[in-house]
């Protein structure tokens, strides 16, 4: 029983510090725009509550730092969102180095569950099957409508209403990547995307063309 | 004579296929002719026209909504043609509240370009399937309610 106690106590005094560094997305007040838990209420920002399954660490330090615009017409939620880009310029804070390491360690650590490790997904494109790719971005999945992305020039084209994927490759994770294609409403319930149903391989090979859209391959 | 080396004929294939390559998002000098109509999916069945004889469709608040929701990203709050990703695209979205070219469409021809997408009905690919996204019901409420918007029916 003593034993127990001291494993009790050892835990507390090992963990205590770890809790009180994690509150600096509280601090930061990150719940008045965004959700950081599933059970929040809706919030104009986008979900942060599976930020780990989501986000890549570098990426997340890096925006934190100096915010980019990512969805130029505003959160979907907002209730301007429909009149264009002047309507939504609010700006993301931006926090110190220190902080945005510390905010981004907890937000790694906001996860839904473990996302499958689907096969092949990091494999590298052939030429040919990238073009074939990016005809059904375009065409049968109509993605470029609503989201900015590159083409096989390297230049930016495509609509505002979804995130821009231009940097896609840098920012997301590609298990969630093919995750979220097969299923967002696990992830959103306010997302104003289609919903598609494409076979496993085709989605897989959609999210190895996401992941090759990074803001370096811009020309 | 020489015969064509295969890579020739490779290439040349290429070369066909990124002629055939337009994307919505892809701006270019000449104005981009309506695809032709592809061949039926398999899978796409005719529009339920029963579920619409049997009973009036009735377009409600939730009907705007969802046009709100999902079709006024590209066709504007008023149907207009004037959403915010409107002046992305190489086709422009359809104005809705324009009758000369709509009255020329039939109700079923705006249901299946709403479930299976804009090049299941011959015209531009920029239209995604909302067929997996909203119900066969719901879709016909958005027929109803485009024909609201253009205040005409079907010639």
């Amino acid at each position: 029983m003593k034993s127990f106690l001291y494993i009790l106590m050892g835990g507390w005094f090992l963990c205590s510090p770890i809790l009180s560094h994690a509150s600096l997305i509280q601090e930061k007040e990150c719940s008045e725009c965004h959700r950081v838990s599933k059970d929040d209420t809706e919030k104009s920002g986008p979900d942060l509550f599976y930020s780990g399954n989501k986000f890549q660490a570098s990426w997340l330090k890096q925006y934190l730092q100096n915010p980019i615009t990512i969805r130029s017409a505003g959160s979907t939620g907002d209730p301007d969102f429909l009149k264009g880009i002047q309507a939504n310029s609010q700006k993301h804070p931006a926090v110190s180095k220190k902080d945005a390491e510390q905010i981004t360690k907890e937000l790694m650590a906001l996860t839904l569950y473990d996302l499958p490790e689907e096969v092949n997904l990091l494999e590298p494109l052939t030429k040919g099957l990238k073009a074939k790719i990016k005809y059904q971005f375009e065409r049968t999945f109509s993605c470029i409508s609503c989201h900015q992305s590159l083409n096989l020039a390297g230049k930016v084209r495509g609509g505002i209403s979804g995130p821009s994927l231009v940097n896609a490759g840098n920012r997301l994770q590609a298990r969630w990547a093919a995750s979220w294609l097969k299923s967002p409403k696990t992830f959103s319930n306010k997302s104003r995307m289609p919903v598609y149903k494409m076979e496993d391989e085709e989605r897989l090979q959609l999210t190895q063309f996401l992941m090759t859209m990074k803001n370096e391959n811009k020309r | 004579m020489k015969k064509s080396s295969p890579k020739f004929i490779l290439n040349y294939c290429i070369f066909l296929i990124a002629l055939g390559i337009t994307g919505c998002g892809e701006k270019t000098s000449e104005k981009t002719p309506a695809p032709k109509p592809p061949l039926k999916a398999e899978s796409h069945s005719p529009a339920p026209l029963a579920e619409a004889t049997q009973e009036p469709v009735v377009v409600t608040e939730k009907t705007r909504k969802t046009y709100q929701w999902y079709c006024a990203q590209c066709h504007g709050i008023q149907g207009k043609g004037d959403g915010i990703n409107a002046k992305f695209l190489t086709v422009p979205p359809r104005n809705h509240t324009k009758a000369k070219y709509l009255e020329t469409r039939t109700d079923e021809q705006f249901f299946e370009a709403i479930k299976f997408g804009g090049l299941s009905v011959g015209r531009a690919p920029c239209m995604p399937a909302w067929g997996n996204t909203l119900s066969d019901s719901t879709i016909h409420e958005l027929v109803r309610y485009i024909r609201e918007l253009c205040q005409c029916e079907a010639l």
